[in-house]
């Protein structure tokens, strides 16, 4: 199958969507099932059937992510000709209001046999007198549910790799294709060459999104110099990090954009097949890109002869079964191989020797997921974005002690204070904002004095954090931060992999010492071989867990050395912990 | 192939500066390897040069001038131009505090130990001038297990190191023992934690060889002597004709646990569960040191006065048979020259083929060349045949 | 012993059906080493836990050494090797559950039910897991029992919720056993 069909069936949908006078969004991603949106999905359906109207009135769709994740279940109602309109905290007895607002009444049927339309008692009868009676409650009902679309929530946000998260069917490999899907993949395939899309990505300043931050096409470049029979590509989608889903929502709400990224890769490295890894708390992200793959390979975008071009692709997924330590690359290697998740010393690096010991490219799922918008849309527009030495954009989930929490994508450099106050909401009720942690267990704390700072690889490294794959949680002054930081340092304890001393023993260690000094028993001297052990297992742990495992430490050492001081000295008791 | 000096080929080498030394060496060889070929030490516990590299005990980093951080040698690959510094105080502060986290989930028994002296922790320990942790002490995995005759496994001694499962692994290929768990809790185990003889263990006691630390130690050892005040006597495996070399490590004239030196040249390091244990039979009273004639024969020919006399019960079912009973001890001429007298016999009267000779693994590839001499000219026939085969 | 099935479909001596769902898998990956982790993974999902038969089967199959099987199950935390009681509390403690006091809740349920987080009562009613974080963040801090997500989760209604799913499963013990 040439593209030229696939952009035919695009079209064909895109037609299709375009004749409905309304469609309903329902999002199902995880955070929303969680909330119940599954029954709402199902009601939904349900109360659009049991109105009977005509074709074209109304459509039901299944779609992913919205954002504002604090608000779920969320409805986006799309009408032609006005506004779109998000309805949030929505549940089955909502839904059908939303239904009974919206979507007009069809004619009833007749029904031939008498006697069975005495006894009967339809839906749609339900439905039509329920609507009658209650449309002058449900416009105020509802109205409570109305989210602007207006909120700088939404019109700070610059959607690239969540483009079509919220809008499209993950399940339908068309409406992908509608919203211009495999569009790259096509051009890449006709009009360049493997070095021409490398030096594209290389052009376009892409770091990695797992938290490195790594020139993305410089890696492309490394594994695609390489002669070797088999090649690689592996899609990072271990994502650990305790409240961070920014993947696990790309992977489930545009599965194929994820399956496109790579390909280009693929075909820009010289790799013949690839691994998604995935791990295994994410049965969902594991289903729809298995549909998805399945879907690619029933339209032969997957396969032999690649959209009838001479480049060969398959790829396939890889379940992870808990341990977060498998987001490291040589430990995901293992993984995928079959063995004990364990990390090996580099070099040799994977781009050099990787899955079995062949040139490997690993990239995280929101790197390989702006790919396709990189290859539409130019390296120069991409590196429009964003800062000087951090272009594009980065996608976040927003969480903590904020008003508005969710998922969002803003460009790089854009400021702490905007995301926590104009996009977050700022703090709800009379608490003070504390500070934002970014990075996750690898990561730190950044006070209240830097807020204006900038969002970027650079500034947040310089504040004594790193960027991370994008958790960034929002802690008010109810927080106790030595405690906070014995809660990450716990996480590494439980994920280290136990195979190199400082990180296996250290961790445990630093642990002991926060625990004594959070029960008040520390000793001035305590706080100066907690800084010592936590430069030691920095500096000498094998692998990348344990060479961050100590910054949410040292981080909080660095900005609340008065709270760690005041837990020594017993004269002075700090009030708080979690609340 | 580390321990080569003499550099061949001259093509494809590189360069590089250890210490001040230029060293010249493959390119495929680390720099712990490069810099044990040429004197330089450089502390390690978890390297090997037998099994492949594993990185997780840190003691072997270096500077590397370029590099942001300290880096483990053994997995650093020589490159030409490179410029290594593997003693400085820097590191030695940074080891100092590495052994600091060994032992403070090791605990120092060294005055009663038996691997004191020859345990490399201690070594370590010593020459980094540590001899207390100051962490809060705790053992991962207090755990002992005595489930097999030839030796212990005692985990509160246990680095992880991984010595002995890469080596069951890589050199011994029973595959009996594996990490098991994660992190602080990881400890090395059977399957299910079996008790050893129901695995694929072929107590070799190669992974009591390579063990660091007295994690591993053979039943035999316990409590017996202090490394210092053992004998060490090579010799050669009397059990197969691989001829493996051994060193037994004695004590008052009996054998306490059986070794190999690195330098061994058939085995090096490596021996097999014969060899490795197998050596009771030395100091064993039954052993034989003198000839001996059967009793009826000897009695036959007046080499003694006591005649044999049928026993009770079947030998077979005797648990402890006494030698005396059926043999006499003779001196060599005379067991020599009824040998040599009745081989003649027999094959004077029966001719040379009703002789039959059966060697021995046992014996020396010398002595059995020189027995199949013997049978085929000696005696002069070709019935010839070896224990290996049956 | 190696017992390959690569071409006949065999039940397992067991006669247990589930195993042949495990074959499937074994046969899909062409019994490669490689895949004893989508194994392991689909066995745990199949059977609810690892039993030491079970891993042994597999180990056979797939001629990895029982060590190596052994080591891969016991490193991943997905994996258990006792069967999980008949209700199932899992509690996040992902950050912004933590925040929210997910702790607490993990306190009042091991009291209540005198287990530790990862453990099963001995009655085999109940199971109290950790998971690291569920992705429901604007929901902290959220538990999940039996299935069913509760968000905004307090350490009283947990235990509650707790109680009277255990309740009912011992009430119908106490009913078939005086039937019977």
């Amino acid at each position: 199958m040439n593209f030229n069909t696939l952009l035919d069936i695009g079209q064909k949908e895109l037609a299709r969507q375009k004749k409905y006078q309304r469609r309903i969004f329902c999002c199902t991603s995880t955070a929303c099932l969680s909330a119940g949106a599954g029954q709402v999905h199902t009601t939904l359906d349900q109360a659009v059937a049991a109105c009977k109207c005509d074709e074209y009135e109304a459509e039901v769709v299944k779609t992913g992510c919205m954002g504002l994740c604090s608000d779920g279940p969320l409805v986006r109602v799309e009408e032609q000709e006005k506004d779109p309109i998000l309805y949030g905290n929505i549940n089955p007895d909502l839904a059908q209001h939303i239904v009974s607002r919206h979507v007009p009444l069809g004619e009833l049927e007749e029904d031939t046999d008498s006697e069975e339309q005495d006894q009967s008692v339809t839906p749609h009868d339900i439905i039509h007198y329920r609507a009658s009676l209650r449309r002058a409650q449900t416009k105020k009902d509802l109205d409570n549910n109305i989210i602007s679309l207006d909120l700088p929530f939404f019109t700070k946000q610059v959607k690239v790799v969540l483009n079509e998260t919220g809008r499209i069917n993950p399940d339908k490999l068309e409406d992908y294709l509608a919203h211009g899907g495999y569009k790259a993949l096509a051009h890449v395939l006709d009009k360049m060459t493997p070095e021409e899309v490398c030096n594209e990505i290389l052009e376009s300043d892409l770091r990695g999104r797992g938290g490195a931050g790594f020139p993305t096409g410089l890696k492309w470049n490394y594994v695609r110099q390489e002669s070797a029979e088999n090649k690689f590509v592996i899609v990072n989608g271990d994502e650990g990090d305790p409240g961070a889903y920014m993947d696990r929502t790309v992977m489930e709400d545009d599965p194929h954009r994820v399956l496109e990224g790579m390909m280009i890769c693929a075909y820009a490295v010289g790799a013949s097949y690839g691994y998604l890894y995935i791990r295994g708390e994410y049965p969902i992200a594991v289903d729809r890109i298995r549909k998805a793959i399945r879907a690619a390979r029933q339209r032969k975008i997957l396969g032999n002869s690649v959209l009838e071009k001479n480049f060969s692709f398959d790829a396939d997924v890889r379940i992870g079964a808990g341990a977060f330590v498998c987001g490291e690359e040589t430990a995901l290697i293992h993984s995928v191989e079959g063995k004990r998740g364990m990390p090996r010393m580099r070099p040799p690096y994977p781009s050099k020797s990787g899955l079995w010991d062949a040139p490997t490219v690993i990239n995280n799922v929101e790197t390989m997921a702006n790919v396709p918008s990189i290859i539409n849309k130019g390296a120069e527009w991409y590196a429009s974005i964003g800062t000087e030495k951090s272009k594009g954009t980065k996608v976040f989930a927003l969480a903590g002690q904020l008003r508005n929490t969710g998922l969002i994508e803003v460009p790089m450099g854009i400021t702490l204070r905007e995301i926590v106050y104009d996009i977050g909401g700022g703090i709800p009720g009379d608490r003070e904002f504390k500070a934002a942690q970014t990075g996750g267990p690898s990561g730190g704390c950044i006070p209240a004095e830097y807020l204006d700072s900038p969002v970027d690889y650079e500034s947040l490294t310089k504040l004594g954090s790193i960027m991370g794959s994008g958790g960034l949680v929002i802690i008010d002054d109810s927080t106790n931060m030595p405690d906070f930081a014995n809660f990450f340092m716990d996480f590494c304890v439980d994920e280290s992999c136990g195979k190199c001393i400082p990180c296996r023993v250290g961790t445990v260690q630093i642990r002991k010492l926060l625990d004594k000094i959070n029960a008040g028993e520390g000793k001035p001297e305590d706080l100066e071989k907690l800084d010592k052990l936590c430069q030691l297992v920095k500096k000498t742990s094998l692998c990348g867990l344990g060479q961050s495992a100590p910054n949410p430490v040292l981080s909080t050492m660095k900005y609340f050395q008065n709270e760690y001081d005041s837990l020594i000295q017993p004269s002075q008791t700090f009030e708080g912990g979690a609340s | 192939m580390h321990k080569n000096k003499d550099v061949e080929e001259r093509d494809n080498l590189v360069e590089l500066t250890i210490d001040g030394q230029k060293i010249l060496t493959h390119p495929g060889m680390s720099v712990l390897e490069a810099a044990l070929a040429n004197d330089i030490d450089i502390p390690r516990l978890c390297y090997h040069p037998d099994l492949s590299v594993s990185g997780g005990c840190r003691l072997c980093i270096v500077n590397v001038e370029g590099y942001s951080n300290p880096t483990p040698s053994c997995g650093l690959s020589c490159e030409n131009g490179m410029i290594i510094e593997t003693q400085n105080t820097g590191l030695s502060q940074i080891r100092r505090e590495i052994i600091d986290l060994f032992i403070s989930e090791h605990p120092l028994d060294c005055v009663t130990c038996d691997k004191s002296g020859a345990c490399l922790l201690q070594k370590y320990a010593y020459d980094f001038g540590i001899g207390k942790t100051s962490h809060e002490f705790e053992v991962s995995k207090p755990l002992y297990q005595d489930d097999n005759p030839f030796f212990i496994r005692d985990h509160q001694y246990c680095i992880l190191c991984g010595r002995c499962v890469r080596v069951c692994d890589e050199v011994v290929g029973a595959s009996a023992i594996d990490f098991s768990g994660r992190g602080f809790e990881a400890y090395i185990a059977t399957p299910f934690d079996d008790p050893l003889l129901d695995t694929t263990c072929v107590f070799c006691g190669n992974c009591v060889q390579v063990c660091p630390t007295a994690a591993l130690m053979p039943v035999s050892r316990r409590g017996n002597g202090r490394e210092w005040e053992l004998d060490r006597v090579k010799t050669i495996c009397g059990y197969c004709g691989v001829g493996c070399q051994i060193e037994y490590a004695i004590k008052d004239g009996e054998i306490l646990y059986a070794q190999s030196q690195p330098d061994a040249p058939v085995n090096g390091e490596f021996l097999c569960t014969k060899g490795r244990y197998g050596w009771d039979f030395v100091t064993d009273p039954e052993r034989l040191t003198k000839p001996m004639v059967r009793r009826d024969l000897a009695y036959k020919l007046g080499l003694t006065s006591e005649p044999w006399e049928l026993p009770e019960k079947s030998p077979l079912k005797i648990r402890k048979p006494k030698i005396d009973d059926s043999f006499v001890p003779v001196d060599w001429d005379t067991a020599l020259n009824l040998v040599a007298g009745n081989l003649a016999k027999t094959v004077k009267e029966y001719g040379p083929d009703s002789i039959m000779g059966l060697a021995s693994a046992r014996c020396t590839n010398e002595e059995n060349y020189l027995f199949q001499k013997f049978i085929r000219l000696g005696i002069g026939t070709n019935n010839l045949d070896h224990c290996a085969r049956l | 012993m190696t017992i390959q099935n690569s071409n006949d479909e065999q039940t397992h001596p067991s006669g247990d059906e589930r195993y042949s769902s495990i074959d499937r898998t074994m046969k899909q990956f062409e019994y490669e080493k490689d895949s004893l982790l989508e194994v392991l993974n689909a066995a745990q999902e199949v059977f609810g836990y690892l039993s030491r038969d079970l891993l042994i089967y597999i180990s056979n199959q797939l001629n990895v050494p029982m060590s190596q099987v052994f080591g891969v199950a016991t490193f991943y935390h997905m994996f258990t090797f006792e069967p999980q009681g008949e209700h199932n509390c899992i509690i996040c403690k992902g950050t912004a559950c933590h925040v929210k006091g997910a702790d607490r809740i993990i306190e009042a349920l091991s009291e209540e039910f005198s287990i530790a987080a990862g453990e099963t009562t001995s009655d085999g009613l109940f199971s109290l897991t950790i998971a690291r974080c569920l992705g429901s963040c604007g929901l902290a801090p959220v538990i999940v029992l039996d299935g069913q997500v509760y968000g905004k989760e307090t350490p009283e209604a947990a235990s509650m919720r707790a109680v009277e799913a255990v309740s009912r499963s011992k009430e119908k013990i106490a009913q078939s056993m005086e039937v019977g």
